[in-house]
């Protein structure tokens, strides 16, 4: 009994490790397109705001009471300046606004990924019936506009956080279950699985072991980029001040600089700040989706680079490639051409 | 054969159409018992018995008094009849009248950046496959991430603040005074153009580059199909190629994408149209959702809806004509 | 003697890459008389699809880079033609059939529409007479009720008429050249006889020269009358097609031939080429094949062989050519 318990720990420990190895795989990848860096060292420095907020920002964001300066232009006591009706500090609440919009996004993002994977290879591989219903649902999901659908359901079921991440993935997850979908059509197909199933072993299995691996770049990708839509998608419910109402986020920040009259007092930094926010959080995501995507599918790759190629080829280099093609040229023409009837004994 | 695909897909339109009604209609009883409940909320300062007469009066109003499988029927036959019911506002206007009055203006916006994101998208993306991999080609890739990136809403009050605020080229927000106003003169056409112009500007920047990006996909992707090279290697000009070849079968997948893109374009809409204090659908919705006016918003979404499945049904027709391949059930 | 159709020396094609250059096309010369039939044979990634391609100037600069030193086509020089110059060539003195016609015709235009666009091209026709000649055209490549298949698209025909179709719009107005780019690979066995039997009818009785790149011997046995052996980008040898099947030199032909199964054969299975065709940035020193060859010796390791002539109907690219015992006793 604990023999058996031994291996199965291993065989864990062997996947778990195989699993990271594939992750540290991805991100050194990643890391090797010049692209690919920028939106990895993005995201990380993000992530590091958001983790370090209370550290970085010099203010209280949400104090709204206490202060005396408002409408400061930037300087070096605040390096964004102060907002005009209230005084908060524009650099502290652009820093804890990493938090709302990384959090919502990722866990969206990563959450969409596991249902369109579930959903999408049961639909691919069970087929029938539970297919039928699940790609109905995606056909719904796909036609109701989706801005308007989660304001109808926070209005429904609140502002929380969670619940607004919950409405997300209810909406997100249908154009990923059917491309997963399609993928695993094809793969059911092939070879393996067609030997796993007459191995006998139960369609749970093939579906965790054998299929859901074929899926896996597709579902890193996408997670990638839906982390870039829901955070677009984010700050605008936020910015239509339909967010959670007791957190600080950029899509709020803008809203609010629209109330508090930036556009009239031309405090132009109130805008731009939680702009490039934004920016640069749903850039860096869709930086990596999109390299992701350049490295998964090679095809794009090649073509892409192509012009930059020929530029820089050296003329030189080329002839003298084409000139090495030759060599048996001189040879022929030189005294030392072969008499094919010299050589055919030697071997013989 | 095709028109056995096409009585298909319209009945399978009817059938999605009929679904999302379904869902309009239990949205609003998602968390409560009473539908009354969520039309009118218990009030703090008031008492039970009260707040019992107010949900008793309530149900009457809105025909919450039968039970719910026949309040479903009679909410279908409503919609079928055009009927969705009464807003919450005061004098109680019927919803329909409502949606009438703003839709042309919601529709105005939208079918211009529908119209300039697909004539400027296909330019610049065939544009960009020509020139495939050289500058032109890397700026268009480059462009569509950095607009991706910047959501229409944040460039709408980019627009608001400088050609707005700052050098006063266009109206920051919507004269109030257009609705009134407007008629169909050239005054009014002007009137209406300058109004118009910087939500449709913040909104035709996604749009264009959104369809610039597919037009050069589908290019770049039957640029490298082998009936490509057949047709050069029938000695066929250029044009020929580009023109006969090359466009018309790219213009699949832009077909196909178009019908999908309106739903989100009307989506996206609902914002830029409260920036600019536009007189459309957008507006009318947040303002619902502000009331809780659940006939009003239910009756948008539905709306919104029905034009995203009208604009499915009507490329995936389209489609069918551009592609003898369809059959019945093959598409997809 | 007649001039050749074609007369084609030191073809080179190379693909730069990021990686490095592919050399896909090493200095190929190939000759084809009148009326002719030459196979150019191949595991595939040796570059005779490319060497196809680049007769007829398909290969597009970029990704490639292509020299040739001579190319005669028809007694015209083609070497330097512009690309305009070489789209009055194409179609018309010059033609290609496609592996696959499913790819290679276009799926939403009629088969017919595709085979009237090159007589409305090249010849002086308004569409009606097109039409009439597209029919004809039918006709001769063996479509049963041509007219109205001509009205079909693509996907409508089955897998072996679909092919006739690509082999109707070849000979639509009888070429010198037919480039054929593994016309029946994607054929059943039984439907690939019946094209190859038209093909070769079509291309006998209208003197037609042929150019037939392929990767099956069977095919080259029924059709060609000279064969060029192609491996990793040069010719490895080119004998008559009795020469080579009977008395191959190049241990490459030797493994190829040996490769098809035979029923005559004694031993059961049919032998292997060990190994693969080495990738196209990565060559080896010397011969290229000498990873592959049971034969090698330290020079083959070290020079690359020429192409020499053995006798009247071979030439070979081998420092140790095999079955030559029986060529001296002969001689």
């Amino acid at each position: 009994m604990k023999k058996r318990q031994d291996a199965l720990h291993i065989r864990i420990k062997r996947q778990m490790k195989r699993r990271i190895q594939g992750l540290v795989y991805f991100i050194k990848r990643l890391w090797a397109h010049p692209k690919g860096k920028i939106g990895l060292s993005v995201v990380t420095f993000l992530v590091l705001v958001a983790l370090f907020a209370p550290i970085i920002a010099p203010f209280d964001p949400y104090d709204i009471t206490e202060r005396a300066e408002k409408g400061l232009s930037p300087r070096l006591q605040h390096p964004l300046g102060t907002t005009i009706n209230t005084g908060q500090d524009i650099f502290s609440m652009l820093v804890y606004g990493t938090r709302v919009s990384l959090v919502v996004g990722i866990t969206s993002g990563l959450s969409i990924a596991m249902v369109g994977a579930i959903l999408g290879v049961t639909s691919g591989y069970i087929g029938g019936f539970v297919d039928n219903l699940i790609m109905r649902a995606v056909d719904v999901l796909l036609v109701i506009p989706s801005l308007p659908l989660v304001i109808v359901l926070t209005n429904v079921l609140g502002r929380d956080y969670w619940i607004i991440i919950l409405i997300f993935v209810f909406l997100g997850w249908g154009g990923l279950a059917r491309t997963i979908r399609s993928l695993v059509l094809v793969i059911k197909n092939s070879n393996y699985v067609r030997a796993a199933e007459l191995a006998g072993a139960s369609r749970w299995r093939i579906m965790i072991k054998h299929i859901l691996p074929g899926t896996s770049h597709l579902l890193i990708m996408s997670t990638a980029l839906s982390t870039a839509g829901i955070m677009v998608a984010e700050a605008g419910l936020s910015f239509l001040g339909l967010g959670d109402p007791t957190a600080i986020s950029w899509g709020r920040m803008l809203a609010q600089a629209q109330e508090g009259g930036a556009l009239l007092f031309g405090a132009w930094w109130w805008i731009i700040a939680p702009g490039i926010g934004i920016f640069l959080a749903v850039f860096s995501f869709m930086r990596i989706g999109i390299v992701l995507e350049e490295i998964l599918n090679p095809k794009m790759q090649a073509s892409a680079g192509i012009f930059k190629i020929f530029k820089s080829l050296d003329s030189s280099y080329v002839e003298k490639v084409f000139d090495s093609m030759d060599e048996e040229d001189r040879q022929k023409t030189g005294a030392v051409a072969p008499q094919p009837s010299a050589h055919s004994w030697e071997d013989v | 054969m095709k028109k056995g695909y096409v009585i298909k897909r319209i009945l399978y339109s009817v059938f999605i159409l009929f679904v999302v009604t379904t869902l309009n209609f239990f949205i609003p009883r998602i968390g409560v018992d009473d539908p009354a409940e969520r039309y009118y909320p218990p009030q703090g300062n008031m008492s039970d018995a009260e707040y019992e007469v107010i949900k008793q009066l309530t149900r009457e109003e809105y025909g919450f008094d039968v039970s719910t499988p026949e309040q479903y029927l009679n909410y279908l036959g409503d919609v079928a009849q055009g009927d969705f019911g009464t807003s919450f506002r005061s004098g109680n206007p019927a919803v329909t009248g409502l949606i009438a009055d703003r839709l042309p203006w919601t529709l105005t916006l939208s079918a211009t950046t529908l119209v300039l994101g697909l004539i400027g998208g296909i330019l610049f993306g065939v544009f960009a496959a020509t020139k495939r991999g050289r500058w032109q080609d890397t700026t268009l890739l480059n462009m569509s991430t950095i607009m991706t990136a910047l959501p229409a809403f944040f460039i709408a009050l980019i627009l608001s603040f400088y050609l707005g605020f700052e050098f006063e080229i266009f109206p920051a927000y919507t004269n109030p005074n257009l609705v009134g106003d407007f008629s169909f003169s050239l005054d009014g056409l002007q009137m209406l153009a300058r109004n118009a112009a910087l939500p449709i500007i913040s909104m035709s920047f996604g749009s264009i580059i959104g369809y610039a990006q597919t037009t050069r996909n589908a290019v770049i992707a039957v640029t490298n199909e082998d009936y490509i090279v057949t047709a050069r290697a029938k000695g066929l000009p250029q044009r020929s190629i580009r023109y006969k070849h090359t466009l018309r079968n790219s213009l699949l997948p832009i077909v196909t994408s178009l019908g999908f893109s309106i739903g989100g374009l009307l989506g996206g809409q609902v914002v830029i149209e409260q920036i600019f204090n536009w007189h459309g659908m957008g507006t009318l919705f947040l303002e619902a959702n502000e009331m809780n006016d659940y006939p009003l918003m239910m009756a948008i979404m539905l709306l919104l809806s029905a034009f995203t499945i009208l604009a499915i049904l009507v490329t995936d027709l389209v489609y069918v004509l551009l592609d003898p391949r369809v059959t019945v059930g093959e598409k997809r | 003697m007649e001039e050749p159709t074609l007369r084609m020396r030191k073809l080179k094609v190379i693909f730069p890459s990021g990686r490095g250059i592919i050399r896909a096309v090493e200095g190929v010369d190939i000759d084809i008389e009148k009326g002719e039939c030459v196979a150019l044979v191949g595991e595939s990634g040796c570059g005779k699809s490319v060497t196809s391609r680049s007769i007829m100037k398909l290969i597009d600069s970029p990704p490639a880079l292509t020299r040739v030193d001579e190319l005669y086509f028809g007694g015209k020089d083609i070497k330097d033609f512009s690309e305009s110059e070489m789209r009055k060539v194409r179609g018309k003195e010059m033609a290609m059939i496609f592996q696959d016609a499913m790819e290679a015709l276009n799926p939403v235009i009629t088969c017919g529409k595709q085979i009237a666009e090159i007589f409305l091209r090249h010849h002086d026709m308004d569409k009606k007479e097109a039409r009439r000649e597209t029919v004809k055209a039918l006709e001769l490549v063996g479509v049963p009720e041509p007219a109205s298949r001509a009205k079909n698209y693509p996907h409508e025909l089955s897998g072996g008429m679909r092919q006739r179709v690509l082999l109707a719009m070849a000979f639509a107005c009888m070429p010198k050249l037919i480039l054929a780019d593994e016309p029946t690979t994607s054929l059943d066995v039984t439907i690939q006889a019946q094209v190859l039997n038209e093909l070769r009818n079509l291309q006998k009785s209208h003197d037609v020269s042929l150019l037939l790149v392929t990767h099956d011997l069977s095919v080259v046995s029924n059709l060609a009358d000279k064969v060029y052996v192609m491996y990793s980008g040069k010719i490895v040898e080119k004998a008559s097609l009795r020469q080579l099947f009977e008395k191959p030199h190049h241990p490459y032909s030797i493994g190829l031939l040996n490769s098809v199964p035979k029923l005559s054969d004694e031993e059961s299975g049919f032998e292997q080429i060990p190994g693969t065709v080495p990738h196209p940035m990565r060559k080896p020193e010397g011969c290229y094949f000498h990873p592959r060859c049971n034969h090698a010796t330290e020079k083959c390791k070290k020079e690359m062989p020429p192409l020499s002539a053995i006798n009247d109907e071979s030439e070979v690219r081998c420092w140790h050519p095999r079955n030559m015992e029986r060529e001296e006793a002969m001689t």
